[in-house]
């Protein structure tokens, strides 16, 4: 097997076992980049050399005898949004294109402890704020399944890039579906976390109310062990959350046994394509197969948690970029300017409303569909994956409603601030991948992870790499 | 299709609080995009209670978590 072809953990435990170096899991990496990346798109800095100087120094740790931290040696690449002290973070803009930050997030600073390598930063969507992937000033990213195609947005080299090979992880954010949209239609695995439960010191804000911090990985084991490594309570960011943080890749089963599952028939399937429809159910009949029961309820409150998931993220990234948008409204791509526009268009009164309704709607949907189940299932994205052209804002207005539907199965659980992520769980007839999508209770990451886990174990979709 | 009458006052709003100008065509379009948000409110209209503030979200994160038996 290709040295590229393994799972993050699968590579960090080659390291610490002494079957491969860092220094050889770096230099595979590097040369997949420098033979695809042309096609893909996916890199705005690669720090080589800093790359093989980290490597060489987890190397002569292990040959030194000295125990490795849980990452060490393990190749990654992270979006540009993620501030390293004294190194640009262009987030994506021009606005940014020489921003040097000023510190350096949490969670580089815990990947760093673990021994991970930074091999450098990520094409993202231009400030993270749209949900296909194009990005007008360092290119769009093209999906490895398909060139012609979205990645999924925000985070989109994120997923592009862990799923064509480049590197083994990469940290996405997730405001309305930035991580779990590339994961899914770049095949691979998607982890948004509880509302606050990664700290986001260091990290580019976008909505204050909606923002996280996750990984794209291609394995729910390899989301595990990252999760157990950033999450928890950071000092320096005083809305993380304090709660304990368990080995979550400990607690993986392979089973289950007794887990109920609710798949939610309001919203998430109105205009659902035919073969999406098709790869959820076949995902449903695995987990049925795996123990658990699969029962469809109906959520009329998803009416107003779609309402009101688009007015908190809109509000919150408008008031942000107001100043630019006073002073270099030209700066920004046509379809970002164009969305936050919208947003000063929303009473204030409303925003507070939207706050105020969004513990007694979580309230709510727990009750409803987390209180005899375990885990709601949905498909992440309900159409087939949509090509660059079609959802291209820039070129044509008219393609505003596409590329505004594509997250609308991921935003309603940034506003109710519950654990999802997304997995493959199947392709169309071109290729492509699609995903399945599942949440729990608030910190019931377990729960999330020990489902996607015990689904890729039985089934190969994780498996799939694109033919690039 | 023709453009919502809200678009046009809706800009005018936006330039007198926020100084902030219709940027290309793209934002007009999805100013009137919001013509559809602003029917889903309505639908909303009476569902906040008079004694809610905004700040139970984190209280209610920790009240909605799983119960150990």
């Amino acid at each position: 097997m290709s040295l590229t072809n393994l799972s993050m953990t699968e590579a960090a435990d080659a390291v610490a076992q002494g079957e491969t170096t860092s220094a050889a899991l770096v230099e595979a990496c590097l040369a997949r980049i420098a033979q695809h990346d042309g096609q893909v798109n996916s890199v705005i800095r690669l720090d080589a050399e800093s790359a093989r100087e980290q490597a060489h120094g987890v190397d002569r740790a292990r040959a030194s005898g000295a125990a490795l931290p849980p990452l060490a040696g393990v190749p990654m690449m992270h979006k540009d949004m993620y501030y390293r002290q004294g190194r640009v973070s262009t987030c994506g803009s021009h606005i940014r294109r020489n921003f040097v930050a000023p510190r350096t997030a949490t969670v580089l600073q815990r990947l760093d402890a673990a021994g991970a390598v930074d091999m450098g930063t990520l094409n993202m969507a231009e400030f993270a704020q749209n949900p296909t992937g194009h990005n007008h000033h360092f290119g769009d990213c093209h999906n490895p399944f398909g060139l012609d195609y979205c990645t999924g947005g925000s985070s989109s080299s994120s997923g592009a890039g862990v799923a064509a090979r480049f590197f083994f992880a990469a940290l996405g954010s997730d405001t309305g579906g930035s991580i779990r949209l590339p994961a899914s239609l770049c095949g691979v695995t998607g982890l948004k976390a509880t509302q606050t439960r990664v700290p986001r010191t260091g990290v580019m804000p976008l909505s204050f109310s909606a923002d996280n911090v996750g990984p794209l990985t291609r394995t729910a084991r390899d989301a595990a062990r990252f999760l157990t490594i950033t999450a928890g309570r950071c000092p320096n960011d005083p809305t993380s959350a304090p709660e304990p943080v368990p080995d979550y890749e400990a607690a993986l089963t392979g089973s289950l046994a007794g887990t109920r599952i609710a798949v939610v028939e309001d919203w998430f399937f109105d205009g659902i394509d035919a073969e999406v429809a098709a790869a959820f159910e076949t995902a449903m009949e695995a987990l049925r197969a795996l123990g658990a029961t699969v029962t469809r309820i109906a959520v009329p409150e998803m009416a107003a948690v779609g309402a009101y998931t688009a007015v908190v993220s809109r509000a919150e990234g408008a008031a942000i970029h107001a100043n630019w948008m006073r002073e270099y409204p030209a700066d920004y791509a046509v379809h970002l300017s164009g969305r936050l526009y919208g947003g000063y268009s929303l009473p204030a009164t409303l925003y507070i409303e939207s706050l105020s309704r969004r513990g007694p709607l979580l309230r709510a949907f727990c009750e409803r569909a987390l209180g005899q189940y375990d885990l709601v299932a949905t498909p992440t994205l309900r159409t087939i994956v949509p090509s660059l052209a079609e959802t291209d804002i820039d070129a044509d207005p008219e393609n505003w409603a596409r590329f505004m539907a594509v997250s609308a199965n991921t935003r309603p659980f940034n506003y109710l601030g519950l654990p999802t992520i997304s997995i493959p769980c199947g392709a169309d007839q071109r290729g492509l991948p699609i995903g399945l999508q599942l949440a729990a209770r608030p910190f019931a990451e377990g729960r999330v992870l020990n489902a996607a886990d015990a689904y890729q174990r039985v089934t190969e979709w994780h498996h799939r790499a694109p033919s690039l | 299709m023709s453009e919502p009458r809200m678009v046009i006052p809706t800009m005018e709003a936006i330039r007198l609080w926020q100084g902030v100008s219709v940027p290309n065509a793209a934002a007009r379009h999805g100013l009137a995009e919001m013509e559809a948000l602003i029917v889903s409110l309505e639908a909303l209209r009476g569902s906040m209670a008079f004694e809610d503030e905004p700040s139970s979200f984190d209280a209610a994160l920790r009240a909605c978590m799983e119960r150990q038996p």
